[in-house]
């Protein structure tokens, strides 16, 4: 089957049971979605592309209940405010290959594929922290409020709602 | 047609948006992943976990996952050299061997090998506490049965086990079961239960006629903790978990079972370092009781009045608790500690984290944990680590330290 036919299939089954906008993202995903594998190159890149802007980075677990909460709180903030801008950046913590289809699956549930997103390489998990922040030991989510001048203020544990429109809609 | 099934799937219903857990149900219909094929061969060098412990004649068993299936090793020189693995004859199915959630092993005086793990099931943080026992020192073993009696698609993980050497079980987990049931009436939990399975299979006349009990110990305890419990001089159980107090204040908890008397004796708060945290630290402690009944204690917060891992001793059972010692270098991320204690020597291990390399530490006190040597290196891990245990072989500690990619690393201290 070749990848127009599938795309069509999906498509077609998809109307049958869902709206045309629903049909069209998804269809948009079943070309599938790629996770940035994270370093401290990509991360030294990510900082200095996103300098003067104000944005959050949110490190979640599949292990960690509290994160869902998390990636379930900004959806639906977003979901509220269609017309701004959110400026999040999510990475995954799961250092390990095995769950690679996992955390993509997550990362659709949550509405989250079409935003950037990184991802613990196997076996990188502590490096991977380390480069973030040397004084973060693991716990989750954890989450880093950013400001303009790329100043890292980081927060562990499940974020209060108000925080987090205050940080990312009151700019 | 794989990929319409996997967009149907994929679907952000409204069924996934209804809680966190909920878009488990869906995503189990999916494809499964493909499975790293540089470790088909079940290596013990592509275990994230493995669990070690020491039988009675003196073989050094270690336990790890791969492909579904449990695997086994066993060592007749202390882990110098192991004779070739073995994968157990146990079906396959969803073992949890990550971080703090790992299979369990352990063994009576008359060649029963015990075994004891977490089947994830279809739903995001569901799973049942599973248990198989062998007569014939790990030939055969019974059908794998669950433990938890409650029935539920609820949270059942993080167990650990202890045999006697007549054979009796204690099994402890987290159990999310009263969590399950708030939810469904609409209230909120504050984390799971501490609950107790006991058993004995080797007096039961068949392996069909011993069923474990069920018995909730504790209710709040933080979901993402190992457990520690040991055995106190009374043989009773003593049990240190990481506890929920007020509001998301997440510190150490201590609970003696007493099998003599109805009442329950009174649990005890052994950490005060406020850890407040809406998450998961992902960090339990551990207890090791001495021969005089002293209780050691290590444990791992992050508090606003303490940051780091912190050793202390109670002989009291945790009523009164020595001042905790700081233990390793907390800017050099050390965490995740164990320890035993083994005649006059009370061992603590921890790892490290340089920025490019782990480090296994080793301190040892000999005055019953007044003081202790400075921190040693015993050994490095480059592709990650998983945390450190010590075990005990009668008067001789050793340390078992899995190195993902490098292989698993074990000494006597």
């Amino acid at each position: 089957m070749n990848k127009l036919t599938s795309r069509c299939l999906a498509l077609a089954f998809c109307l049958m049971f869902c709206n045309l906008s629903q049909a069209q993202n998804n269809a948009y995903e079943s070309k599938g979605f790629e996770l940035q594998p994270f370093s401290q190159d990509a991360f030294t890149a990510l900082k200095q592309q996103k300098l003067g802007v104000r944005w959050l980075m949110v490190v979640w677990s599949l292990d960690c209940p509290a994160c869902f909460k998390e990636l379930k709180l900004i959806q639906t903030l977003q979901k509220a405010n269609p017309n701004k801008r959110f400026e999040v950046i999510y990475i995954n913590a799961d250092d390990s290959n095995e769950v690679e289809f996992e955390r993509k699956q997550v990362l659709a549930v949550y509405g989250m594929q079409n935003v950037e997103n990184f991802y613990f390489v196997d076996g990188q998990a502590d490096k991977s922290r380390y480069q973030i922040d040397p004084n973060w030991y693991g716990e989750l989510p954890r989450s880093y409020f950013v400001d303009e001048q790329g100043v890292f203020h980081g927060k562990s544990g499940l974020l209060d709602e108000v925080l987090i429109s205050k940080w990312l809609l009151d700019k | 047609m794989v990929v319409v099934v996997s967009v149907i799937s994929w679907l952000p219903t409204s069924q996934a948006m209804t809680g966190e857990h909920d878009h488990q149900a869906m995503m189990a219909k999916q494809e499964k992943p493909k499975p790293d094929n540089k470790c088909k061969n079940a290596a013990i060098e592509c275990a994230k976990t493995v669990t070690s412990a020491f039988a009675p004649n003196g073989d050094l068993w270690r336990l790890w996952v791969s492909q579904e299936r449990l695997i086994a090793q066993i060592s007749q020189d202390n882990g110098a050299t192991f004779l070739k693995h073995k994968v157990l004859p146990i079906p396959a199915e969803k073992i949890s061997a990550r971080n703090e959630n790992r299979p369990k092993i352990a063994f009576d005086n008359t060649g029963g090998v015990y075994l004891s793990w977490a089947m994830a099931r279809e739903k995001k943080y569901t799973a049942d506490v599973r248990f198989s026992y062998s007569r014939d020192y790990g030939k055969t073993f019974t059908k794998p049965i669950t433990v938890n009696n409650d029935n539920l698609l609820a949270g059942h993980s993080f167990n650990e086990m202890l045999v006697s050497d007549n054979g009796d079980v204690s099994i402890v987990w987290l159990d999310g079961r009263i969590a399950h049931q708030l939810r469904k009436q609409g209230k909120q939990s504050k984390g799971s239960a501490l609950f107790l399975a006991k058993a004995n299979f080797k007096n039961a006349n068949s392996n069909k006629t011993a069923v474990f009990t069920n018995q909730q110990l504790a209710n709040d305890t933080c979901v993402c903790c190992r457990i520690a419990m040991d055995f106190n001089q009374h043989g009773e159980l003593a049990i240190l978990w990481r506890h929920i107090y007020g509001d998301n204040i997440r510190e150490f908890a201590l609970l003696t079972l007493n099998q003599n008397e109805d009442k329950p004796k009174q649990p005890y708060q052994i950490s005060y370092d406020h850890w407040k945290i809406n998450g998961c630290p992902h960090q339990g402690g551990a207890i090791s009781v001495d021969k005089l009944n002293r209780y050691h204690m290590v444990w791992f917060n992050q508090g606003d009045v303490g940051k780091g891992i912190f050793y202390a001793s109670s002989s009291d059972e945790g009523k009164t608790l020595t001042t905790p010692i700081s233990v390793g270098e907390l800017s050099a991320q050390a965490s995740h500690p164990h320890l035993n204690k083994n005649n006059d020597n009370i061992d603590i291990v921890w790892t490290q984290f340089n920025g490019i390399e782990h480090q296994l530490m080793h301190q040892r006190s000999i005055d019953n944990g007044k003081t202790f040597s400075q921190a040693a290196v015993l050994a490095k891990a480059k592709n990650g680590s998983d945390r450190p245990f010590i075990i005990k072989k009668e008067n001789v500690s050793y340390v078992s330290w899995q190195r993902p990619k490098q292989g698993h690393w074990i000494e006597a201290l």
